[in-house]
C-alpha cells in the first residue's frame, strides 16, 4: 500500500467534502471563510488528512497482516506450534518515529494556528456583547457614547471585512457561541467574561447555535449573523438605534402589549420595559423567531403568542390569556416594528 | 513457639484426591440462596459482574436507539424534548459508568486470582461488597427514569444548569447520590486490585510476568483511588448546593462553574483511561494466544500502559479548550493531548508486528480482537484531532466528539470485551461459544458500527451539535442520520447475536477441556470451569507463557503448575513479595459472608433516605452499615496471618 | 358570462364533493396545486396554530386541528364549506370573523387556492 498513491487520493475527498455550498449545510465548518476560521479550516483538513492516512496505512498492514500467513482451520489450535520470531521491537522502533514525526508537524502547525487566530490583526471599531440565555441570544451594540448603544436579539448583524470583538455574558446557564463559518466556539459562563472576535470576508448570512448543551430547548437557540457591507451596516444600525413609532391605529394593540407582554419585553418608544426577554423594538427588522424555531411570518407569530409551549415546549416565554380580537391587536402592533 | 501452626511449614506436593477434595469441601460455597447471597467467590462475583454489565449496556443500548429513531429524520417526534435529554444522559452514564468499567472490573475479578496464581482476591468480601453497592447505585440512578425523572444534563452535568434552580426536580439529585455511591463501590474495587497485585500472586510471578491485562487493570485502579475522590467531591459539592442552598456553583453568590469542570473532568480523563487501558489488555493477552507468539514488545506495551494513564492526568482541560482558558496554558494542555498518542502508538504497533510475525489463526475472538486495532486507530486519531487547540473550538460538542468516543468506547472496550467473551467462555462454563455463529455476530457488529459511526464524523464536520433532540431538514444531516440509525440497528442485532450465542451455548455448546485455546497463561492449567479453590497446589512461575515453556524453550527453570505448596487449613492462599513474587506468608481467606450484603443494603437505605429527605431513614443505613462492618472487621483468630519461613 | 361558469363550477363541484366525497384527486386539482400549497403552508406557519397533517412540525393547539377539514361541514364556525368560501376564509380571516385569532395572512388569491387544495386532501 503506498502512501504516495493514498495521500492524494485522500486530499482530493477531503476538498470534496469542503466544497457544497454553505446554503446546504449551514451549520458545517469545511466552508469556514475570513481570517479567523480559515487558517483554522485548513489545519483540520490537513489533519484529517493525515488521520485517513494513518487510519489506511494501519489497517492495510492489519489486514495484509492476517491475510499473509492465517490458518482459517481452528479445528485443532494445537497443530500450529507457539513460536517466537525475531524483530518485532523493529516494528515499534520504526512506528514510532514516523508517528512521532507527524505528531510533532501536528503540533507546530496548531501553534502557528493557535497564535495567528489569537486576535485580530487590526485594531477593532466595533463591540458586539452578546448574552446567552434559555434559549435566545441577546446582542448589545456596545458605544463610548451611551445614546449610541442599543440592544437587539437573534440577529447580529456586523460589518463585512472588519474584525468584530464579542464579549460573551453568561446570562443564566453555560452556552456556547459558535458561527461555525466565522470562528469555533467559545463558551459564555455566568459570572466571568470571555473574548473572542469574527470576521466575515463576504456579506452574508452565517447560521449560529449554541454550542453547549443547555437545557431542554438547547436545539432551538440559533442565531443568524449578517454581515453587510458599511453603508448597509450603518443604516441598520442607524435604524436600530430608533424607537418604535406607535401610529394611532396601533394604540390598543401597544396598550395591550405594554400590559400583557411589557414586564418581560421592551419596545423602546412605549412603557414596555423588561429586560429578561428579547427587546422587540425592531421585531420586523428579523428573519426568525424564538431562537431560529420559525420564521418570522405573521402565522408563526400570531401562533407563538398566542401558544409559546406548542412553539417550542420548555420555552420560559408563558402563555398569555389573550381573546382573538386582543390577539390581533397585538400581533399588528408588532408588525409595525420594522 | 508452642504453636504448630505458627511453626508449620507447607508442604510442597502433588495433589492427591482426597486433599483435592477437601479443598473443595473448604472452599465451595453453600447451594441455595443463602449460598448466592453471601458467596465471596470471585469467580462467582466476576460472572456477576459480567451480566449486571451487559443488563446495562442493553438498558443503555434501547436508550440508543430511541435516540436514534428521533435523530432518522428531521422533525421527528419519538422523544420530545424531556425524554430525550433523560434518554442521552441515562445512555452515556449507563455506557460510561454502568457497563464499560464494570464489565471489565467482571474480567478482572475472575480472571486475576486465575492468572496470577492465587485462590482468590486479596480481600474477597470487599469484593463482594464493590458488587453489591455497584448493583444498587445502578438500580437508584434506574430508579430515576422509572418515576420520569432520570439524570437530564448529560453525563458530565454541568452547572449551573444542574443547579436547582435551573433543573428543580429531583433528576440531578439521583444522579449526584448515585455517583456518590457508586464512587464507593470504584474505590473499594480498586483497593482490593491494588493489594491484591501487591500480596497475592503465585511464587514467581514476577512483575516482569504479569499478563498486560493485569498491568491495564492495575493501572486504572491506581488511577481511580486517585481520581474518584475528585468526582464525588463535585457531585456532593452539587448535592449540598441543591439541598441546603450552599454556594459552590451558585454564581450570584461568587460560586464558580468552571469549577465542577475542572473538578468532573479530572476525574472523567483518566476514567475514560480507565475504561479502555484493561481492555487493551484482554487485547494484549489474547492476540498472542491466536497468533501463536508472545506479544512483540512485552516491556514497552506494559510501560505505555502506565505512562498514558500518567500523561492522562495531564489533559482534562482538552475537554475545556472553550471555556476562555489563557491561549499558554491550552497550548500546554493541547500539547499534553497530541503527546498522549505516543503510548497508544506503542501499543498498536506491538499488535501489528504480533500478527505480521505470527500465524493468526482466524477465530471469532482473534476477530474482535484484530479489528479493534482498525477502531482502535480511527479512535485515536480523531482524539488527536480534537487534541489540536484551534480545530478542537469547532469539532468540540459537535457529533465529531461523539463518533470519536464512540470508536473509543465501542472500538476499545466493546469489541476487546466481546472478543474476551469468547476467548474466555470455555474458562467461565467449560463449554464453546458456537465459532460459526461467533462469525456471524462478528461481521454483524463490526459493520453495524462502522455504519452507523464512521459517517457520524462527517455529520460532526458538517455542524451538527450534540444533544439536540431534532433539527430541521434544511441543515443537511438527514441521509447521514438516516445511514447512522440503520447502522445502530445492525449493530444491536449483532449484540443480540452474541446474546443468543451465549444462551444456546451454556446448553449445548462443545465441552472446552482446560485449555481448548492452547493458550499459554495460567488460567488455562485449571479445570474449565475452575474449582472453587482455583488453584489444587500453588503453582510456581517461571516466565511470562508457562503452559508454552516447553515449545518456546526459552526458560531454564520451568514453571510448576502440578507440584506446589499444599494449603488446606482452612481457606489459605500464599502471600509474596510484591516485586518479585517470593512467598512471605499464609494468607488466611475469609468464608462467605451476608456482611457484605447487609452494609450494602444498609448504605442504599442512607443514599434513599437522603434522597428523599427521611431523615431517620439515612440514619437507620447509617446505623445497618456500622453494625454490618462491625460483625465483619470483628477480630478472629481464624484470619491470623502465618508468617512461612523457608518454603 | 365568466360569473355564470363560475358559479357552473361552483355548484358542480359542490355536487361532486357532496355525491362522490370531496376531495377527489381530479376535484382537488381544479381547486389548485396541493403540493404547493403544503409548501405554502409550511412557510405561512399554519402549524404554529394549527395540526396539519403532512406537515412538518404542525402540532399548534391554538386553533382546530386540521386532520379532517376536507369532509367538514361549516369552517370558521359560519361558512358552509365550500373551495370559494375556504380560500375566501384563508386569505381574509378578519373579514369573515372580525376579531378572530387567526390574522389575515396575505396570501394571493392563487395562493389560497393551492393551499385550500391541499387541506381537501386532509380527510
Amino acid at each position: 500500500m503506498s502512501i504516495r498513491r493514498v495521500a492524494p487520493a485522500a486530499a482530493a475527498l477531503l476538498t470534496l467534502l469542503a466544497q457544497p455550498a454553505a446554503g446546504q449545510r449551514p451549520l458545517g465548518y469545511l466552508h469556514g471563510e475570513g481570517p479567523k476560521a480559515w487558517p483554522v479550516v485548513q489545519l483540520t483538513l490537513g489533519l484529517l488528512a493525515i488521520a485517513c492516512v494513518v487510519v489506511i496505512v494501519t489497517s492495510a498492514l492489519v489486514v495484509v497482516g492476517i491475510w499473509r500467513r492465517r490458518v482459517t482451520d481452528i479445528t485443532d489450535i494445537r497443530s500450529v506450534p507457539p513460536t517466537r520470531a525475531g524483530g518485532g521491537l523493529r516494528w515499534i522502533a520504526i512506528g514510532l518515529g514516523i508517528s512521532g514525526v507527524a505528531l510533532l508537524g501536528s503540533l507546530i502547525w496548531t501553534v502557528v494556528v493557535l497564535a495567528a487566530v489569537n486576535g485580530p490583526s487590526r485594531p477593532t471599531r466595533l463591540t458586539i456583547e452578546v448574552t446567552g440565555q434559555q434559549w435566545w441570544w441577546k446582542a448589545r451594540y456596545l458605544d463610548d457614547d451611551p445614546s449610541q448603544q442599543f440592544i437587539t436579539a437573534g440577529e447580529i448583524h456586523i460589518p463585512v471585512g472588519e474584525p468584530v470583538r464579542v464579549r460573551l455574558i453568561g446570562g443564566d446557564v453555560i452556552h456556547s457561541f459558535w458561527v461555525p463559518a466565522l470562528a469555533g466556539k467559545m463558551e459564555t459562563i455566568p459570572g466571568q467574561i470571555n473574548e473572542t472576535w469574527i470576521e466575515a470576508g463576504q456579506p452574508g448570512i452565517y447560521r449560529g447555535q449554541c454550542s453547549e448543551y443547555c437545557g431542554v430547548q438547547h436545539a432551538h437557540m440559533g442565531f443568524l449573523v449578517v454581515a453587510d457591507p458599511a453603508e448597509k451596516f450603518a443604516a441598520w444600525r442607524a435604524a436600530q438605534l430608533r424607537p418604535a413609532q406607535v401610529a394611532v391605529p396601533q394604540q390598543t394593540g401597544a396598550t395591550l402589549f405594554v400590559y400583557h407582554c411589557g414586564a418581560c419585553h421592551t419596545v423602546r418608544g412605549t412603557g414596555a420595559g423588561g429586560t429578561v426577554a428579547p427587546d422587540l423594538t425592531h421585531l420586523m427588522s428579523r428573519g426568525i423567531l424564538a431562537g431560529d424555531v420559525v420564521a418570522n411570518t405573521i402565522g408563526n407569530l400570531a401562533g407563538w403568542i398566542a401558544n409559546p409551549q406548542g412553539v417550542k415546549p420548555g420555552t420560559r416565554m408563558p402563555a398569555q390569556d389573550l381573546s382573538g380580537p386582543e390577539l390581533q391587536r397585538v400581533v399588528g402592533f408588532l408588525q409595525t416594528l420594522k | 513457639m508452642a504453636d504448630p501452626e505458627l511453626e508449620r511449614r507447607p508442604e510442597f506436593a502433588t495433589a492427591t484426591v482426597a486433599y483435592a477434595h477437601d479443598l473443595e469441601r473448604l472452599w465451595e460455597t453453600s447451594p441455595g440462596i443463602a449460598g448466592w447471597l453471601s458467596t465471596v467467590d470471585h469467580k462467582e462475583i466476576g460472572i456477576r459482574y459480567l451480566v449486571t454489565a451487559f443488563a446495562f449496556l442493553c438498558a443503555g443500548g434501547i436508550e440508543a436507539l430511541l435516540m436514534r429513531l428521533q435523530l432518522a429524520g428531521p422533525d421527528r417526534h419519538v422523544l420530545g424534548p424531556h425524554a430525550y435529554d433523560q434518554a442521552f444522559s441515562m445512555h452515556g452514564i449507563s455506557m460510561i459508568f454502568l457497563y464499560a468499567f464494570p464489565v471489565l472490573s467482571g474480567f478482572s475479578n475472575y480472571l486475576w486470582p486465575l492468572v496470577l496464581g492465587s485462590r482468590d482476591m486479596a480481600f474477597p468480601r470487599l469484593n463482594a461488597l464493590s458488587y453489591w453497592i455497584y448493583v444498587a447505585a445502578g438500580l437508584f440512578m434506574y430508579a430515576g427514569l422509572a418515576i420520569g425523572q432520570a439524570p437530564n444534563d448529560g453525563w458530565y452535568n454541568y452547572v449551573p444548569y444542574a443547579n436547582r434552580e435551573y433543573n428543580p426536580g429531583m433528576n440531578e439529585d439521583f444522579y449526584s447520590l448515585g455517583m456518590i455511591f457508586l464512587g464507593i463501590s470504584t474505590t473499594v474495587g480498586s483497593i482490593n486490585f491494588i493489594v491484591t497485585l501487591a500480596r497475592t500472586r503465585a511464587p514467581g510471578m514476577s512483575v516482569n510476568r504479569l499478563p498486560i491485562l493485569v498491568w491495564g487493570t492495575l493501572t486504572a485502579s491506581v488511577a481511580n483511588v486517585l481520581a474518584v475522590p475528585s468526582v464525588s467531591l463535585a457531585f456532593f459539592l452539587l448535592w449540598m448546593d441543591r439541598q441546603f442552598g450552599t454556594h459552590f456553583f451558585d454564581v450570584p453568590q461568587g460560586g464558580q462553574p468552571l469549577l465542577w469542570q475542572h473538578l468532573f473532568w479530572m476525574y472523567a480523563h483518566p476514567w475514560v483511561y480507565a475504561l479502555v487501558l484493561p481492555a487493551m489488555g484482554i487485547v494484549s493477552d489474547g492476540l498472542p494466544t491466536f497468533c501463536r507468539r508472545p506479544l512483540v514488545g512485552y516491556a514497552p506495551v506494559a510501560l505505555a500502559t502506565v505512562a498514558t494513564m500518567i500523561l492522562g492526568f495531564g489533559v482534562w482541560v482538552h475537554h475545556m479548550f472553550a471555556t476562555g482558558i489563557p491561549n499558554l496554558a491550552l497550548a500546554f494542555f493541547g500539547g499534553a493531548s497530541i503527546v498522549i498518542a505516543v503510548p497508544s502508538a506503542v501499543a498498536v504497533f506491538a499488535w501489528t508486528a504480533t500478527i505480521w510475525l505470527g500465524r493468526p489463526v482466524i477465530t471469532t475472538a482473534f476477530l474482535f480482537f484484530a479489528s479493534m486495532i482498525v477502531l482502535f486507530v480511527i479512535g485515536g486519531v480523531s482524539g488527536f484531532m480534537t487534541g489540536s487547540v484551534p480545530v478542537d473550538w469547532q469539532l468540540t460538542e459537535t457529533y465529531f466528539v461523539v463518533a470519536h468516543i464512540h470508536y473509543v468506547l465501542i472500538g476499545i472496550n466493546v469489541f476487546p470485551v466481546v472478543g474476551g467473551i469468547y476467548y474466555w467462555f470455555p474458562k467461565f462454563t467449560g463449554r464453546m461459544l458456537d465459532e460459526k455463529l461467533g462469525k456471524w455476530n462478528f461481521w454483524t457488529m463490526f459493520i453495524g458500527f462502522n455504519v452507523a459511526f464512521l459517517p457520524m464524523h462527517l455529520t460532526g464536520l458538517w455542524g451538527m451539535p450534540r444533544r439536540i433532540y431534532t433539527y430541521s431538514p434544511d441543515m443537511g444531516w438527514t441521509t447521514l442520520n438516516a445511514i447512522t440509525t440503520v447502522g445502530a440497528f445492525i449493530f444491536a442485532i449483532g449484540v443480540a447475536m452474541l446474546l443468543i450465542n451465549v444462551v444456546i451455548s451454556l446448553r449445548v455448546g462443545r465441552i472446552a477441556g482446560a485449555n481448548p485455546w492452547d493458550a499459554p497463561t495460567l488460567e488455562w492449567s485449571v479445570p474449565s470451569p475452575p474449582p472453587p479453590y482455583n488453584f489444587a497446589v500453588i503453582p510456581h512461575v517461571a516466565s511470562r507463557h508457562p503452559l508454552w515453556e516447553d515449545r518456546l524453550g526459552e526458560s531454564e527453570v520451568t514453571s510448576l503448575v502440578t507440584r506446589g505448596l499444599l494449603l488446606d487449613h482452612g481457606r489459605e492462599t500464599i502471600g509474596t513479595s510484591p516485586l518479585d513474587g517470593d512467598p512471605d506468608v499464609i494468607l488466611k481467606m475469609p468464608g462467605d459472608s451476608y456482611m457484605p450484603l447487609l452494609l450494602s443494603v444498609g448504605l442504599t437505605m442512607g443514599f434513599v433516605g437522603l434522597l428523599v429527605h427521611l431523615w431517620w431513614l439515612a440514619v437507620a443505613g447509617a446505623a445497618v452499615a456500622l453494625i454490618a462492618g462491625v460483625v465483619w472487621l470483628w477480630p478472629r483468630g481464624t484470619l491470623g496471618q502465618r508468617r512461612v519461613r523457608h518454603v | 358570462m365568466p360569473r355564470l361558469a363560475h358559479l357552473l363550477v361552483t355548484t358542480l363541484l359542490l355536487a361532486g364533493l357532496a355525491g362522490c366525497g370531496r376531495g377527489d384527486g381530479a376535484d382537488i386539482r381544479r381547486i389548485g396545486s396541493a403540493r404547493h400549497g403544503a409548501q405554502l403552508i409550511a412557510q405561512s406557519g399554519c402549524g404554529a396554530c394549527h395540526e396539519i397533517p403532512g406537515i412538518a412540525n404542525a402540532a399548534g393547539r391554538v386553533g382546530p386541528p386540521l386532520g379532517n377539514v376536507g369532509t367538514r361541514s361549516i369552517i370558521a364556525g359560519v361558512l358552509p364549506n365550500t373551495p370559494d368560501n375556504l380560500v375566501r376564509w384563508l386569505r381574509m380571516p378578519q373579514s369573515v370573523v372580525p376579531g378572530n385569532a387567526m390574522p389575515d395572512m396575505e396570501l394571493t388569491e392563487h395562493d389560497a387556492r393551492d393551499v385550500a387544495a391541499y387541506l381537501y386532501t386532509l380527510r
